[in-house]
């Protein structure tokens, strides 16, 4: 089962094992430069704010209730990343692994494949490993580089979607998510004696709805997207949960949900410059995967826009990040590259 | 659960201390954002809870439910406030209803993110 719990998805699998339970967000962050440089991992700004598609039936499109699943509110150029969390398992020293596959308007995040059912190794795999995989930033370009997430209006030729099917259909994003097989996950941990140690208006489009978005590929980021360390037997594929997560433009979320959205996050010159840290993240226990040839050869938001004589990214800086802060594998749990506000604007004191 | 809010925070605190020196009463604080004395004080029950926003707080330091920490300290969140007096009375006889209703019957009632078509 997936419930909607304080905007974070949480997929449930207590047919499976009680602490089967996985927990996806979906962070605020700031739009890195689509400039062709490397840029570390940006900070998370909070999360968006996640609603029932069916509890807004008048205000949404018919396709959105046909879907189903959930929306949230993006300006056109934000960016976003995905949050994934499991919950730890009494005994064992780990939390419960899950096989995680993402799309955006139906189009493999990771492998750059048009949507199938199931999770895949070959040709490419197709998903994501939690917990070894704690964030998915974009789509895995390069071996350690991603595309960033950046929300644009489906129809306007900019999407993943768009680009690697020529369609405008879907928009949004998939998430389909699998738990490791019980007896797997109890031979493989073995109980223990417990040591825990522009923001601007939306671009016409000839779409359905006139608010939907899609995401795009934006600026260059250092992220590794890592091979599956298990079998692919390993993962229960009779225990599948799938979401649809629906985009709709920021500036009609009012009219939408009666809610105001959040505000604009900074730019990424306006945080590098008042010295905030970026963040680096390390695991030499796993193997990135290849990029994906697809995926690479997409425009970014910005290339696609002077191909069509548009300037769709505004406030497109190129910066240098002066402080960036090392995460390694074996944070706690809950601990991500969360900006909190409660906490004084110090790198030492945003939360790691 | 029906222990004290200050005893609770306690052993939670001194069960992730054991692990992890970030779990002191002077880090702990400092973390939260409140003095060392005042957590002892809350500890020993010396002065009623927090407000809501520090329970929060000390929530997600302990990586403990919100939900879990503000019933122990006889508070409803912000949120969930909002959420009753929308309907007062439909939620207090709904929650009235099911005091004695056991776990599983419970865990029909929430509502699940609904899956469509694709």
């Amino acid at each position: 089962m997936i419930e909607l719990k304080r905007d974070a998805l949480v997929f449930s699998f207590p047919e499976v094992h009680p602490s089967a339970v996985l927990s996806v967000d979906f962070q605020r962050t700031l739009r890195i430069p689509d400039d062709d440089k490397d840029y570390p991992l940006p900070p998370g700004l909070g999360r968006f704010p996640v609603r029932h598609v069916d509890d807004y039936a008048a205000n949404v499109p018919k396709s959105w209730i046909e879907h189903g699943g959930v929306m949230l509110p993006m300006y056109q150029a934000e960016a976003l990343w995905l949050n994934f969390g499991s919950e730890d398992v009494e005994d064992r020293d780990t939390p419960y692994p899950f096989a995680v596959m993402i799309a955006t308007g139906k189009v493999n995040a990771v492998s750059g494949g048009t949507w199938r059912n199931g999770i895949h190794r070959r040709p490419q795999q197709d998903y994501v490993v939690v917990p070894e995989q704690p964030w998915l930033d974009g789509y895995c370009v390069e071996k350690g580089i991603i595309r960033q997430f950046v929300a644009m209006p489906l129809g306007a030729g900019y999407t993943t979607e768009e680009q690697i099917t020529g369609k405008a259909e879907h928009g949004g994003l998939q998430i389909v998510a699998y738990p490791m097989k019980r007896d797997v996950f109890e031979r493989r941990f073995p109980k223990h004696q417990r040591e825990r140690v522009c923001y601007s208006a939306p671009m016409p489009c000839c779409c359905e709805a006139p608010s939907s978005m899609g995401l795009a590929p934006g600026g260059r980021m250092r992220q590794e997207i890592y091979d599956d360390p298990y079998d692919i037997s390993d993962w229960d594929l009779d225990h599948g949960s799938r979401c649809f997560v629906h985009i709709t433009n920021s500036m009609v979320w009012r009219q939408v949900s009666g809610e105001n959205p959040p505000t604009t996050p900074p730019t990424s010159k306006e945080y590098t410059d008042a010295g905030l840290p970026w963040f680096e993240w390390y695991d030499d226990k796993n193997n990135p995967l290849a990029g994906n040839e697809a995926l690479a050869g997409m425009k970014s938001v910005v290339q696609m826009g002077t191909q069509k004589g548009d300037v769709p990214l505004p406030e497109n800086q190129s910066v240098t990040p002066q402080h960036v802060t090392a995460l390694r594998k074996g944070l706690r749990r809950g601990q991500v590259r969360e900006f909190e506000e409660q906490k004084t604007r110090d790198s030492q004191q945003i939360y790691m | 659960m029906s222990e004290p809010f200050g005893q609770y925070l306690r052993q939670k605190r001194e069960t992730l201390l054991k692990q992890d020196r970030a779990y002191t009463v002077r880090k702990f604080a400092a973390t939260v954002g409140v003095q060392p004395s005042y957590i002892s004080k809350v500890e020993r029950e010396e002065v009623g809870p927090p407000s809501e926003a520090t329970i929060i707080r000390m929530a997600e330091v302990l990586h403990e439910d919100p939900d879990v920490l503000l019933a122990l300290a006889g508070k409803v969140s912000a949120d969930l406030r909002q959420v009753i007096l929308k309907r007062p009375r439909l939620f207090a006889d709904l929650i009235r209803q099911l005091k004695d209703a056991p776990d599983h019957a419970l865990l029909r009632v929430v509502r699940e993110v609904r899956d469509g078509q694709w």
